[in-house]
């Protein structure tokens, strides 16, 4: 090897012009190197010719002037220790003939090897570095032999050791002492060309680059060619000659092989097309699953969201904490009270663990609700549903409308102060006079009677033969009468509660005269008559009347037969004690009617499906069908404004018809679970009441504005207990005191309740 | 001061004081009692001090406020310091002692009027006006409405010999009566009116006698209240109204003639409202918000208004306080309408309330809670008023006259 690197060397020097100016430098230090060299560079030129078909790895680049320039040396140091170095390099024998040869050529530059034995080591350890360098790249010019000689080995090998190798007389080279970061940042501080050290760790020694070196490197790093004076774009030449080659340098013709597929690749195609089909040849390698994952995270979010079309991420599991050990501290451990209580729990409530202790690990019972468990979530697997339902969270509080607080809508009636007792059976029908000073009740029991509103105190009692269907207060107050519809009579009643001369007027109208003529028609169905018992009027009827309503002027009285059919409502004024049919052909069977409040000729009919409104001066039909949509009518009621009514029904449903706006509901509230019997508005309050079979009157805040872009505002208000059930029947009227906002119900428990504010 | 005693509860240093003279009187010096005492504790204790022969039943002050819940409490509740000696005064307790013998009446007795304390006078729902002269003693009778009476008043009681009465009913009139009460005996002696005042045009709710009973005031659901001159020199039976105040919407149910030129009246309009009587406007109008049913003047310089109606709310307001209707007082232990409110005459902190539930309160305006109450009615109280100072009188709808007699009132 060393020889071999001397020789290298030696060749180097007769190429590298670096080396001649550095060996121009030295041979103005010395002569005689220069001699050698000129001696050396002839001889190199045979070597040269020798070792270029064997030994390509010329380069000798890596000798740096100042080496280059005791190559001699490095061979006289190898004649010393031929014999020992062809001991080591036995197996090194490509290089062997050279070798060889370039002693017989060494031998021959002995005289010049006395002068610088003491840098040969050096030498031979540069030159050593520098074949093998050489062997890798051609352009390593300037290396440095290296003086380690151990190897192309792993340098950790030597990691732990204090030497790094060998140097070529078998010296172990101890390492350096570590320059501590400190140190080395301060070096570099201090020395400006400090940047163009690299620490060399084969040799661990720090190598300074020369500029022109940097300089190489700068060109690398930017592409280019290393040295600068190569040409990259020099002309071509072209060397072959072309002109008179007009022939082929074979005039054999084109074998037929070239010209079809070839048998054997076709074969083989054949072949890996069969391994494709049968699967032995796979193209896409299975996707290697990551086979960690994140224990506790929270996969809601994960891609498996993505995957399923019904993903139901699992519950959450809690972590587990202290409490679960197998040995606890102390503070975990429920006392016998505690668990005591846990017993006494509901299931459901009782804490799913109960924290135990254990002495050891081995004595750990095995999970005594395994089997439990398991078949727990079998059955959630068996009974999961399989359509996800959607759900939306909404708070119901938010669905319902924003009403104003019952406080702001004070008064209304609230609480039972008075009843009025005294009827011996249910009371059908209650009415206030317009004072309010009295009320008139009709019974089941046949009587009629008038309390005292602020006492409670029975005034008068009329006592008929047949159960009292309705009653009705004229709405005048100087007229002081009542009309009670009893069986199939329409009786008027003198209360005598009027002044002296209101007496007077009420007898002589009370006194049937002479009777006008009536229409064949209405004879048929109407006859008028003296009441003997209590000196008023009989009006006997064709059919049993059902429902009695005073025209708000009082001389009108309308009646309605239920069974009457198409000539079931009939008009009475009465002064003129006459009877007149409506002049409107009727639909269905009438259940109640309204005269309007303050438009004067209009007549609402309620049947038992639908509501018409109709004008008793224009003999038309009906101007407005109102659509309940209501299975069943069972009583109505006009807000005193006229524009508004409300209609109850047997299902206990009520509707409120803004008549302005639609003939459909404006509001349809369901709130009885039995038949409405009646509903009623308050005369000057805002307040409108049902009362129901259910034994329950319901009041609602009712404002209608004087705007006709606001809609009607209703605001369930109370409701009104206190009747009890009697042979199932509940509240059979309701009706507003005149002036106060009070409300009276007329029970079927023979009571009558008046609720005060 | 504050020790503890034997048992391990507080002790108080407490002086009795009283204004009552002998042999109410306790010897004024310091006493050492638990703290857990109530009003019976105190009582007896007092008892003892004095060595009354029969036991009597006291109440206690504490700075002006009945004591009704045990001491420590009342004084923890008005910050009152337990360790200074406290000066507790003590009056006769207000409860009636003695239930006289209910006086019959044919029908409801809807009015009765104790202010003279020889007799008393009461209405029925039969028509009929009664003069009581002890309890089940009826001396005269007077006749002539056709409809129930609603109101009675004395007018003029201080005569000698005879004594003028006026009463409302119903039939839209009024009727002034003179009752010889020289006349005695047995017998019942029935009076007819010496005149009938037609006027109004529906039920009269109530009539108030001026103070020297010159003059009549009514009330009416006609909205009206009327004055009406009760001299006897006319000639003509009835007579008409005087003077008429409008104003009320609704029916005036009840008024009241404290002086001479003021009346107060209360409707069911909700307002309580008072006259002038020379102008004839309205000075005041305090709203109520309920429908009023009773209405009296009282109290403290006679300046305080009283009424109940349609809840079971006894008010107090007090119209000299500016600026603001809202009552000063209110007494909620009843349970229905309120139909009967009085002042005591002589006091200034009492006041009784009958009611629709039954019940008779007897209030101090010193507590919230009701004296005592008189429970002997069967059904609704319609009226009740103070007779002679310590008695109550009321009629209800059970058809009785009550006198419940003995109620100390210093």
């Amino acid at each position: 090897m060393t020889k071999k690197k001397s020789e290298a060397a030696n060749e180097d020097q007769t190429r590298d012009t670096k080396k001649k100016s550095v060996s121009a430098v030295k041979s103005s230090q010395k002569e005689k190197p220069v001699l050698a060299k000129q001696v050396k560079s002839s001889k190199e030129e045979e070597d040269l010719l020798l070792d270029s078909a064997t030994d390509s790895d010329y380069d000798g680049d890596s000798l740096s002037g100042s080496l280059n320039s005791d190559d001699f040396d490095s061979d006289v140091f190898d004649s010393e220790d031929d014999a020992s170095q062809k001991e080591t390099e036995g197996g090194d024998k490509d290089s062997s003939e050279d070798e060889l040869e370039l002693h017989g050529n060494e031998d021959s530059d002995d005289d010049d090897e006395g002068e610088q034995v003491d840098s040969e080591n050096d030498e031979e350890d540069g030159s050593d570095e520098e074949r093998e360098v050489a062997e890798e790249s051609d352009s390593s010019e300037d290396e440095v032999a290296p003086r380690n000689t151990v190897g192309d080995v792993p340098l950790e090998w030597y990691k732990d050791e204090k030497h790094i190798g060998y140097d070529i007389t078998g010296k172990k080279i101890t390492k350096k002492e570590k320059q501590d970061k400190l140190d080395s940042f301060l070096a570099n501080m201090d020395d400006s060309k400090n940047w163009r050290k690299i620490y060399d760790e084969y040799n661990d020694e720090e190598v300074e680059l020369t500029k022109e070196e940097s300089k190489l490197i700068r060109r690398m790093l930017k592409g280019e060619a290393p040295h600068a004076d190569f040409d990259p774009y020099a002309p071509y030449v072209d060397w072959f000659k072309w002109d008179d080659a007009i022939h082929p340098l074979s005039s054999a013709p084109e074998p037929k092989r070239r010209f079809i597929p070839s048998k054997w690749e076709a074969k083989k195609v054949v072949k890996y097309v069969r391994a494709i089909r049968k699967g032995l040849i796979k193209f896409d390698k299975p996707e290697e699953e990551p086979n960690v994952y994140l224990l506790w995270g929270d996969d809601s979010a994960s891609d498996q969201k993505s995957k399923h079309l019904t993903y139901i991420p699992p519950p959450k599991l809690k972590l587990p904490g202290h409490e679960e050990s197998y040995n606890p501290s102390l503070e975990y451990i429920p006392t016998e009270e505690e668990k005591a209580a846990y017993e006494l729990m509901y299931e459901e409530d009782r804490p799913k663990f109960i924290p135990k202790r254990f002495t050891s690990l081995r004595s750990i019972p095995a999970y005594e609700n395994a089997l439990k468990e398991s078949f727990d979530r079998c059955l959630d697997l068996y009974l999961c549903p399989r359509v996800r339902k959607k759900r939306i969270n909404i708070d119901p509080e938010s669905l319902k409308p924003k009403l104003p607080s019952r406080k702001d809508l004070r008064p209304y009636p609230n609480s039972c102060y008075l009843e009025y007792k005294g009827h011996t059976g249910a009371v059908t029908s209650v009415s206030p006079d317009c004072s309010g000073q009295w009320i008139a009740s009709g019974s089941a029991d046949g009587s009629v009677r008038i309390w005292e509103v602020e006492t409670g105190r029975c005034l008068k009692v009329w006592q008929f033969k047949e159960a009292v269907k309705c009653v009705a207060w004229n709405p005048l107050p100087d007229f002081p009468i009542l009309a009670v519809a009893i069986g199939q009579d329409l009786v008027i009643l003198n209360t005598e509660l009027g002044t002296d001369e209101e007496q007077q007027k009420i007898e002589e109208l009370l006194r049937l005269g002479t009777l006008p003529e009536q229409d064949e028609a209405v004879a048929a169905i109407v006859s008028w008559l003296p009441d003997e018992t209590y000196g008023g009027i009989k009006i006997k009827h064709f059919k049993n009347i059902s429902y009695v309503d005073w025209h708000p002027r009082g001389d009108y009285l309308s009646a309605v037969m239920s069974a009457g059919e198409t000539r079931g409502v009939v008009i009475h004024q009465l002064s003129m004690h006459k009877t007149q049919r409506l002049p409107i052909k009727m639909r269905g069977l009438p259940v109640c009617t309204l005269f309007h409040p303050t438009h004067r000729g209009m007549f609402i009919i309620a049947t038992k499906k639908n509501v018409r409104v109709f004008n008793l001066q224009k003999r038309e039909l009906a101007i407005k069908k109102l659509e309940t949509g209501l299975r069943e009518i069972s009583s109505m009621a006009i807000h005193p404004g006229g524009d508004n009514l409300i209609v109850g029904s047997k299902e206990g449903k009520m509707c409120w018809f803004d008549m302005d706006l639609s003939s459909k509901p404006y509001k349809t509230l369901k709130n009885h679970p039995k038949d409405i019997t009646n509903v009623a508005f308050h005369r000057s309050y805002p307040l409108f009441a049902s009362c129901s079979e259910d034994s329950t009157a319901y009041v609602f805040h009712g404002k209608v504005y004087s705007d006709l872009n606001e809609n009607p505002l209703i605001v369930p208000l109370e409701i009104l207990r206190g009747h009890s059930t009697s042979s199932n029947r509940g509240v059979l009227d309701c009706k507003f005191h005149p002036r106060q906002p009070w409300l009276f119900t007329a029970g079927a428990d023979s009571v009558i309740k008046l609720y005060c504010h | 001061m504050d020790g503890e005693g034997e048992d391990g509860s507080k002790v108080i240093h407490v002086k009795f004081v009283t204004k009552l003279y002998p042999p109410f009187k306790a010897p004024v010096s310091s006493v050492v009692i638990p703290s857990n005492v109530t009003r019976l504790g105190l009582s007896s204790i007092v008892n003892s001090l004095l060595t009354l022969e029969k036991p009597e039943a006291f109440d206690f002050l504490i700075d002006g406020e009945l004591i009704r819940m045990s001491l420590e409490q009342f004084l923890l509740a008005k910050g009152i310091s337990a360790e200074r000696t406290l000066e507790i005064e003590y009056i006769r307790a207000v409860a009636p002692r003695k239930e006289e013998k209910p006086s019959l009446h044919d029908d409801w007795v809807s009015a009765v009027d104790g202010s003279s304390p020889r007799f008393i006078l009461t209405g029925c729902y039969d028509g009929l006006g009664r003069i009581w002269s002890s309890p089940g003693s009826c001396t005269h009778i007077l006749e002539g409405h056709t409809g129930a009476i609603s109101s009675v008043a004395f007018v003029n009681s201080q005569g000698g010999e005879s004594v003028t009465v006026a009463t409302a009913s119903k039939d839209r009139t009024l009727r002034l009566f003179k009752v010889d009460t020289a006349e005695s005996g047995d017998s019942t002696t029935r009076v007819r009116a010496y005149k009938i005042l037609r006027g109004h045009k529906a039920s009269v709710q109530s009539v108030v006698a001026e103070k020297h009973g010159n003059m009549v005031c009514s009330s009416s659901w006609d909205c009206t209240i009327n004055l009406w001159n009760t001299d006897e020199s006319e000639s003509e039976l009835s007579g008409e109204a005087v003077t008429t105040f409008i104003g009320h919407t609704q029916c005036v149910s009840s008024v009241v003639w404290p002086e001479e030129d003021v009346i107060y009246s209360c409707s069911w309009d909700h307002s309580v409202r008072r006259w002038d009587v020379p102008t004839g406007k309205d000075t005041l109008n305090l709203y109520c918000g309920k429908a009023l049913n009773t209405v009296d003047v009282g109290g403290e310089g006679s300046a305080l208004v009283a009424g109940g109606g349609s809840d079971p709310v006894l008010r107090v307001w007090d119209p000299r306080k500016p600026g603001t209707s809202a009552p000063v007082f209110q007494f909620s232990s009843h349970s229905s309408w309120i139909s009967a409110c009085k002042w005591h005459e002589s006091s200034w902190f009492h006041l009784l309330s009958a009611s629709y539930d039954g019940k008779i309160m007897l209030w101090d305006l010193r507590t919230a809670w009701p004296l005592s109450v008189i429970d002997t009615h069967k059904d609704k109280v319609l009226c009740a008023d103070w007779w002679k100072g310590d008695s109550v009188v009321s009629g209800g709808a059970d058809s009785n006259l009550r006198i419940s007699s003995g109620i100390s009132i210093s």
